[in-house]
């Protein structure tokens, strides 16, 4: 098994960190880096509980060998919000009343910010489908889906 | 098997060039490729593959396009990933069943990550985007330290999780050729819920001369070891006259002619009956983005 | 101006939002190892030895069970000792169900603990295993267990039959005897799985005082540090468990999880802090919802009365119990509540024994199965008998002033506000495809829609004016600080519902004061006293009464302080509110002109050495009211792919208050949307030859409904009613398990009036949908 030193650009901060081949980049965010904010849900794509952006697109963290990662400019949950300040699709799933357990919130977020920034005026079925690798088991998704919409508007409106 | 680290223990390549990358398939033993991950991680968790070496390829940018060449043949290199695809203007123009079959795949983050050609050497019978390839007539440009050799992707697959790749190649080129004029195609796939690998998969090109067609291919995925052209059934529309009561004949030619198993995702009676009813939307849709009428 | 009834936003939305929520599984302490479990890869193995040299030598620490204290326990505590069933032990000597886990590794990273987990030797004496409930009761059937224990009690265990309950009340001989027509169906719902996110962990921190700290996903963290006592042979102050986020829960943590002892003996023996996680592929191993098949019976006379109802439960539990006992008398008890039966009811139940995972509650304990089977067995009445299908529910219902079981039939009370008749009404009305719903046999095309209705209820906790075969109380310390912001100390978990945000409401109409004004303060099992769990519906009803109470008392005793500085006797006084002041302003009732705020008197007490205002009890409500919910769902069935969607649903809750009508709805969508899956996608079918899941554990074979699958925002109507529960904190009950109790068979109602096709099992997937159509002639190609 390989070792090999890498660096991370997470939420605008660089990290060097020797890292073994087989390190997953979820586990190290959460373990190594401390942001726990991208969750575990199913280790195989299937939940978006570890979703992260890489530069500005959705990724699952649990599908990356953290080396594979090294020089990525990456964009964790904790990374959305300037200081206290959240970010509009933060704020509106707030708003909306969008979270229960919340632990799907992180991915969930991420991802809505990916889709703002890929389609600043998306339609409901737009959003319900960019959602779909997006498991949450408590809200039945229509205060999310509202979410999303109404932070798009709002940063129509801010412009 | 867990889902929560990688258990095995590998040395980590990341050649920055497609030669260097095939020496080291030509010299080292038991080497896995890296491309999008979505896959090889996946089998790596929960279906017991190891590797001495993981060969992360995506250092070479030379495979990362999705271009025409001169004779108007469209290519797709190893890295191209599959919401980029999706998302380009000659794939939505010229090769739309393929833009829907990406899009129907997984989720977003998924096909940000994953490649087409990833997706096609995963040889699962069940591979969305290969289905279309087939009916595009797409050619698979396999690379090694030998040489290069090119095969139609109906040829590729020998049994679920097997090609004709030889462990030193490397799949690196799929290039698709200019649809006739009068062509159009379509792709329907069902599964549980949204986001699913498909219970079954139906893809359909044909190309219309007035009232007839002169060109058809009908593929189906998750019905078969491999992902399948359904050459005979095919061949029951070429030269005829389109009609309603064709595109039922043929689709009742399709279901009786595929032999699928049950598994977790549907049963085969399922797959058969439902092989039927999406041939025949498929080849009605197709059929009609063709300018044909019904 | 009072934040009861009204929208606010979450108090930890923030905190969700931002990645900076803490929920056990991130707990990281400086020196924490990572464990691993090893699971048995045989559904029936005894385990012969464990040779765990090999893994030693890798430098971890190893835990089998030699290493535990054999207390036979149940991981489940809410009954009374006296009607629970003790079968297992932290690791096993015999393992019973594919995944049990049989022994844990812990080392200084997970990916050795797992290589060292790979390292251990078992020797194991594979036996023959029984996966059905019908062939475990046959003579020479594999047996599970020789013996067991029902309270202090051993009991020899026969043909794998764990309970038998049965329940007979009234005549019902008499009852089926006077009825004009009686129906008969049979009923069978799957076992599922909660898939709540986070999957079941812990993290267990030993101190140099021999005691223990532990963080886990929890319903509650006083069953657990009780059970964590008992198998690490401590006192219970050497056990401290920590309140914290649950990322969900769905009944899946009511009981102490599986792993959670395990991780704290591991810890225990390693003197480090570890943290054990459940793979998703053990988790779906660890527990499910109990599949349960009903016969029923029901009499009805030609005017429409149901004169008597006989249900016949066969539930299989898998390998452990995590209390089928309770869960058959609960089944019994949301039957006999849901109609009046003339109050004669019969119920039969046999729970058995199986080599598969144990089952556990899941949003319901039992409600939402055995309303499936009533509420379909009343469409059937309505269909065939003509009768309109709310009037027959309206006639036959038992609503205010009826008897009602709130868990099992040792907890009743007396029902004191009831929704139904105005969400059957409004609810129709709001659903306007239900006027013109037609007959099935009028529908015709490739795509037939039709609407159904059901209704349901669930408890609002356990807690009826008798004690019974159930514990449920809960406790609080509430205190006025010197500024006048209010701390309150309390155990009683939310797993997301809203229910801490209730509890803060309810502080905040006591004392007058802004909702920014009230904190609810860490909390554990040391600086709290008993809460018996958040389930059972209790959150709000039984935890925030607690508050409520510790609430009101702490106010009394700042009044007498009030009282002294103002000269006045407290009976006098009363707290309104202020917002120029922002907080509770104290005055003589209905004098504004002399007053003093709330922070005012606390400081004067303070200064003056009288005290502190602050109050601790615990308290136990005296009622188990229902919490009533309606389903008017419209579905379209696709008679060529089998294919069934969901156009449009109408959700009607009761839960007295709403504290926060947001976050009620956001219960009841959610819930529609399991209720979605359950109907529709979800099953645990088991490989019969090897007691393996066909799933293998991972989520890429168990499809839940998606943000795609739910109907357009605009066609996911939801109110509440309007009513007011006497007996809860400032009118409210409960809703959460309520929300699933009516939804699978709304939809299963609304497929028989597209199609005419009645389907009596679970799930309907578009393979038995197409074969239905195919068999009845409706499908086309």
């Amino acid at each position: 098994m390989s070792k090999h030193d890498i660096t991370l650009n997470v939420n605008g901060k660089k990290y060097e960190l020797t890292v073994n081949s087989n390190e997953l980049l979820l586990n190290v965010l959460r373990d190594k880096l401390f942001l726990t904010g991208s969750k575990y849900g199913c280790g195989i794509a299937e939940c978006g509980a570890c979703t992260i952006l890489k530069d500005d697109e959705s990724y699952f963290a649990c599908m990356v060998p953290a080396v594979a990662a090294d020089g990525w400019n990456i964009t964790t949950v904790e990374g959305l919000a300037d200081g206290d300040k959240l970010n509009p699709v933060q704020q509106a799933f707030i708003d909306n009343s969008a979270i229960q357990c919340g632990f799907c919130v992180p991915g969930m977020v991420v991802t809505s910010t990916a889709l703002l920034r890929e389609n600043p005026d998306p339609d409901e079925d737009f959003v319900k489908d960019y959602l779909r690798g997006n498991f949450c088991r408590c809200t039945g998704y229509v205060a999310m889906v509202k979410s999303v919409l109404d932070a798009a508007s709002k940063m129509k409106e801010a412009k | 098997m867990t889902t929560r680290i990688l258990a095995t223990e590998f040395d980590y390549l990341k050649p920055a060039t497609l030669e260097e990358a095939l020496k080291i398939l030509s010299e080292k033993e038991n080497v896995r490729i890296l491309a999008g991950g979505t896959d090889v991680i996946v089998k790596m968790k929960v279906a017991g593959m190891t590797c001495d070496y993981l060969m992360d390829v995506k250092g070479i940018d030379s495979l990362d396009y999705a271009k025409l060449d001169d004779d108007g043949v469209f290519h797709i290199g190893a890295l191209a990933k599959l919401s980029h695809l999706e998302k380009n203007p000659i794939v939505a123009e010229r090769y739309p069943a393929l833009k829907e079959a990406f899009h129907l795949m997984a989720s977003i983050s998924v096909r940000n990550m994953a490649t087409m050609v990833g997706n096609i050497c995963n040889a699962s019978p069940v591979a969305d985007s290969v289905v279309p390839c087939i009916c595009y007539n797409a050619i698979l440009t396999l690379a090694s330290v030998r040489g290069q050799r090119t095969v139609p992707i109906e040829k590729f697959f020998l049994a679920p999780g097997v090609t004709v790749m030889e462990k030193d190649e490397m799949l690196i080129d799929v290039a698709l050729p200019q649809p006739e004029a009068n062509s159009g195609a379509a792709f329907i796939k069902k599964t549980r819920v949204r986001p699913d690998i498909a219970k079954i998969s139906v893809g359909v090109r044909v190309v219309r001369d007035g009232d007839k067609a002169n060109f058809c291919r009908i593929a189906m995925g998750a019905i078969a070891a491999t992902p399948a052209y359904l050459e005979a059934t095919s061949a029951l529309v070429i030269g005829k006259k389109v009609t309603p009561e064709l595109i039922a004949e043929v689709a009742a030619h399709a279901a009786a002619a595929i032999h699928p198993i049950d598994d977790n995702r549907t049963t085969a009676e399922y797959r058969v009956a439902i092989a039927e009813v999406l041939t025949k939307d498929a080849l009605t849709e197709a059929w009609r983005n063709a300018g044909g009428e019904l | 101006m009072s934040v009861i009834g009204k929208n606010t936003p979450r108090i930890d939305g923030p905190a969700k939002v931002s990645g900076k929520q803490q929920y056990a599984s991130d707990i990281i302490i400086p020196g924490m190892m990572y464990a691993v479990t090893l699971r048995s890869p045989y559904p029936h193995a005894e385990i012969l030895s464990i040779d765990t040299s090999e893994a030693e030598a890798m430098g971890a620490v190893c835990l089998t069970y030699e290493d535990i204290i054999p207390v036979i326990y149940n991981e489940r505590s809410v009954s009374v000792p006296a009607a629970t069933y003790r079968d297992r032990t932290v690791l096993p000597k015999k393992a019973r169900h594919i995944g049990e886990p049989i022994a844990a590794v812990a080392a200084d990273t997970e990916e050795l603990a797992y290589k060292a987990m790979q390292a251990l030797k078992v020797e194991y004496k594979v036996l023959d295993a029984v996966y059905e409930p019908e062939e475990a009761m046959k003579d020479g059937a594999p047996q599970l267990y020789d013996k067991i224990y029902f309270g202090d009690e051993e009991v020899i265990v026969k043909n794998n039959i764990g309970v038998v309950r049965n329940i007979d009340e009234g005549d019902s001989v008499g009852g089926f005897a006077r009825a004009d027509r009686i129906f008969e169906e049979d009923f069978e719902l799957p076992r599922i799985y909660h898939c709540q996110l986070e999957t079941k962990g812990c993290v267990a921190a030993p101190d140099t005082e021999g005691g223990i700290t532990v963080w886990a996903t929890a319903q509650s963290i006083h069953g657990n540090r009780q059970l964590l006592a008992q198998t690490l042979g401590l006192p219970l102050s050497k056990v401290n468990v920590k309140k914290i986020t649950l990322g969900g829960g769905f009944g899946s943590s009511i009981q102490v999880n599986t792993v959670t002892p395990i991780c704290a003996a591991l810890a225990m023996k390693a003197r480090r802090p570890v943290k054990l996680l459940s793979a998703r592929e053990e988790d779906f191993y660890s527990h499910h919802k109990y599949p349960s098949k009903f016969h029923v019976r029901i009499g009805v006379t030609n005017d429409g009365v149901i004169t008597a109802a006989h249900v016949k439960a066969l539930i299989d539990f898998g390998a452990h119990q995590i209390q089928p006992m309770s869960f058959m008398g609960c089944v019994a008890g949301w039957f006999a509540s849901l109609y009046k039966y003339e109050g004669n009811i019969k119920f039969d139940g046999v729970a058995v024994y199986t080599n598969k995972t144990p089952c556990c509650a899941m949003q319901g304990y039992g409600n939402p199965q055995i309303n499936f089977a009533i509420e379909s067995m009343v469409d059937i009445i309505c269909n065939e008998m003509g009768f309109d299908p709310i009037q027959f529910r309206l006639k036959n219902y038992r609503g205010t002033g009826e008897e009602f079981w709130g868990q099992g039939p040792t907890i009743r009370s007396i029902i004191k506000s009831c929704g139904v008749e105005e969400s059957l009404v409004e609810g129709s009305k709001l659903m306007e495809e239900w006027a013109t719903r037609g007959k099935p046999e009028d529908k015709h095309g490739d795509i037939l829609t039709g609407v159904g209705l059901a209704r349901g209820f669930h408890c609002s906790g356990t807690a009826g004016p008798k004690e019974g075969e159930v514990i449920d109380y809960s406790s609080a310390l509430v205190k006025v600080n010197e500024d006048g912001s209010i701390d309150c100390v309390t155990p009683v978990m939310d797993h997301g519902g809203g229910t801490w945000d209730a509890l803060a409401k309810i502080l905040t109409e006591v004392f007058k004061v802004p909702l920014n004004m009230v904190g609810l303060s860490p909390a554990d099992t040391k600086n709290t006293g008993y809460d018996v769990c958040t389930h059972a519906t209790r959150g709000v009803y039984c935890g925030g009464a607690a508050v409520y109470n510790a609430a009101v008392k702490c106010r009394d005793k700042l009044l007498e302080f009030a009282g002294r500085v103002m000269d006045e006797h407290p009976c006098h006084l009363e707290i309104v509110e202020n917002e120029e002041l922002g907080q509770g302003f104290i005055q003589v009732k209905g004098f504004p002109q002399k007053g003093r705020t709330i922070g005012e008197v606390a400081k004067i007490a303070q200064i003056n050495s009288w005290g502190t205002a602050m109050y601790a009890e615990s308290f136990r409500q005296k009622n188990c009211p229902p919490c009533f919910t309606t389903h008017f769902v419209k579905v379209a069935v696709n008679t060529r792919t089998g294919e069934i969607t969901i156009p449009k649903v109408v959700i009607y809750g009761d839960c007295g208050v709403a504290m926060n009508p947001d976050l009620l709805y956001g219960q009841l969508i959610g819930s529609f949307n399991r209720g979605l899956g359950y109907v529709l996608y979800e099953n645990l079918p088991h490989d019969e030859r090897t007691g393996k899941l066909k799933n293998n554990g991972l989520l890429v074979d168990y499809k839940m409904p998606t943000a795609v699958e739910m109907p357009k925002a605009e066609n996911v109507i939801v109110r509440h009613a309007h009513t007011y529960e006497p007996t809860g904190p400032f009118g409210a009950k409960g809703i959460g398990e309520a929300a699933l109790a009516s939804v699978q068979a709304a939809i299963a109602n609304a497929i028989y009036n597209a199609t005419g096709i009645r389907f009596t099992k679970l799930p309907i997937t578009p393979e038995i949908m197409l074969k239905a159509l195919q068999e009845k002639g409706l499908a086309h190609k």
